[in-house]
């Protein structure tokens, strides 16, 4: 709605813009923008008064940052951490989407299982590390179980719940029209259940990554969590924070990935948020 | 119905009983399942070497003998004590924060792209810079238990104020209440049950926190057990750990829960799991 000449004229000269007071409210963009600026600079100042191996400041840890990335090794242990957590995450999606599908249509499954599921969810998965630490060694393998218990709950559980909330009805409508077992699987109680799964995934996203940090720095043998050990007893502050950071922006993007994957394959349900 | 058709029924042996089923006895099968892997995890578990994996039996007895000894519960204080601080202050701070975030959309501006950012980093990451801070002792547990605990809290407590509906507020105001009498009787009240939601979450994470921060700086509580015992190889033992912590953790939970009905019954929330 493009305003006319005149109404143009009308605005500059009674100058509305001018007419408010200035308030905060109005200038939420800015507010946000200082106060980040503000606490960088602050952090900055501060920070380079501060003993360097307690503290750093964030010209440093740029500074360190260029350097870790251009030797190679950081980028080298990150993608080993990757690569662990994504066959991980991989198994326990497989496996959760499966046993909570089984667990949610058959009452048998149901009993034999839940004692188990609901005991081990109840249980920290991080209690577990130091035993499967003693199981699988400080390789790779550990880390793949630690990820693996830390996402195949989330998932599971919420398929199961996601299974159990398919109306009735609709697997009725399916077997009046002759679909078998397999058919009623695929067609109605998968895409039935699609936003809870989806809802899973995304928790077990951010608890795997959590489990493998912690399972890395346990072992502190290879991966980002063995880099914050190795820097943080080196005292190597500003070195310190670049894991850290890579890993708060891994949490992001990972997130809004499944955010994004679950508005485009589950948008016709509002589903739990879980937080 | 009358009797002579009752006899008539029973006369052509029209009544059947209904089929049983073993589903009539989830319980039953429940306590079979678990016998069965109890049972398996003896047989397999005697033969395998015990440095690696025990035997149900072997844990009862390291049980009895961690009770008795006293080190299990003068450990479980420990670690309780430290839960009880850093999960306070930070049901306390971020209730407080979340209430002027939720009311202030200034202060909300200002602090939401530090909050965004700490949320967001996996809170694990930062236990070897605490450590640094504060060394091993009782303050470093509750301090990483208080950072697990603060934002699940704090985002919580905002969302509930920023879904007042702004009627309630201006009945409120109509009434001339004054802007502490709005907070704590109209606004507080109404976001309680989002704030019981994120305490929930919160009391799980925890005692996450509670766990990491024993397990590295590894001298007391529950965590440092399980470090302990899973240097000296001691399986047994560090099963024993594993399943208080499990029990710990359905407890508080389910404590949460029981406190969230009652305090919160008026209104069904979002359900975080």
């Amino acid at each position: 709605m493009a305003l006319s000449t005149l109404e143009q004229q009308a605005l500059t000269e009674l100058d509305l813009a001018r007419a408010r007071p200035f308030r905060l409210v109005d200038h939420l963009s800015l507010v946000r923008a200082t106060s980040v600026f503000g606490a960088i600079l602050l952090w900055e100042f501060f920070g380079r008064d501060v003993n360097p191996l307690f503290l750093s400041y964030p010209s440093a840890i740029a500074r360190a940052a260029v350097q870790l990335l251009g030797a190679g090794q950081f980028t080298q242990q990150a993608l080993n951490s990757l690569q662990v957590y994504f066959i991980g995450l991989a198994g326990a999606l497989a496996v959760g989407i499966v046993v909570g599908l089984l667990m949610g249509r058959y009452r048998l499954a149901e009993y034999i299982l839940d004692p188990f599921v609901y005991a081990l969810d109840a249980t920290p998965r991080v209690a577990l590390i130091p035993i499967l630490l003693l199981w699988f060694g400080l390789g790779p393998p550990a880390k793949i179980a630690v990820v693996f218990l830390s996402g195949v709950f989330p998932v599971l559980m919420n398929t199961f719940s996601g299974v159990r909330t398919v109306s009735a009805g609709l697997v009725e409508v399916g077997r009046a029209y002759g679909a078998g077992e397999g058919k009623i699987f695929t067609k109605i109680i998968m895409p039935a259940s699609l936003p809870f799964i989806m809802a899973g995934v995304r928790l077990a996203v951010g608890r795997a990554l959590i489990g493998i940090i912690t399972a890395e720095m346990f072992a502190a043998v290879t991966g980002l969590g063995a880099l914050l050990i190795r820097y943080s007893s080196a005292l190597a502050t500003d070195k310190f924070f670049v894991p850290v950071i890579f890993l708060a922006l891994l949490g992001v993007i990972l997130t809004r990935a499944v955010e994004y994957l679950e508005k485009r394959f589950a948008p016709w349900k509002e589903t739990e948020r879980a937080l | 119905m009358p009797e002579r058709d009752e006899r008539i029924i029973a006369d052509l042996g029209l009544r059947r009983e209904r089929t049983r089923s073993i589903y009539d006895y989830p319980n039953v099968i429940r306590a079979l399942s678990v016998l069965c892997f109890l049972v398996a995890w003896e047989i397999y578990g005697r033969r395998v070497d015990p440095l690696l994996l025990t035997y149900p039996t072997a844990v009862l007895q390291a049980a009895f003998a961690l009770i008795t000894s006293g080190e299990l519960p003068r450990q479980m204080a420990v670690s309780l004590a430290t839960l009880v601080v850093g999960f306070g202050a930070s049901v306390i701070l971020g209730v407080v924060v979340g209430l002027i975030m939720g009311r202030s959309r200034v202060a909300s501006a200002a602090l939401e792209p530090h909050v965004n950012a700490l949320y967001a980093t996996p809170q694990v990451a930062l236990t070897p810079l605490l450590m640094m801070w504060f060394g091993l002792g009782f303050t470093v547990k509750a301090v990483v238990i208080f950072i697990f605990a603060f934002f699940p809290i704090l985002i919580n407590t905002a969302s509930g104020v920023r879904n007042v509906s702004g009627s309630t507020i201006e009945v409120g105001r109509a009434y001339l209440a004054s802007r502490t009498q709005i907070l704590f009787k109209v606004v507080f009240p109404a976001a309680v049950p989002f704030i019981m939601a994120g305490i929930r979450v919160a009391i799980g994470r925890a005692i996450v926190g509670m766990v990491v921060a024993e397990l590295f700086t590894a001298i007391t509580g529950l965590g440092a057990m399980l470090t302990l015992y899973g240097n000296l190889f001691e399986t047994a033992k560090m099963f024993v750990v594993v399943i208080v912590l499990g029990i710990l953790g359905v407890a508080l939970v389910r404590a949460t829960q029981a406190l969230e009905r009652r305090m919160a019954r008026w209104k069904e929330t979002e359900r975080a799991s």
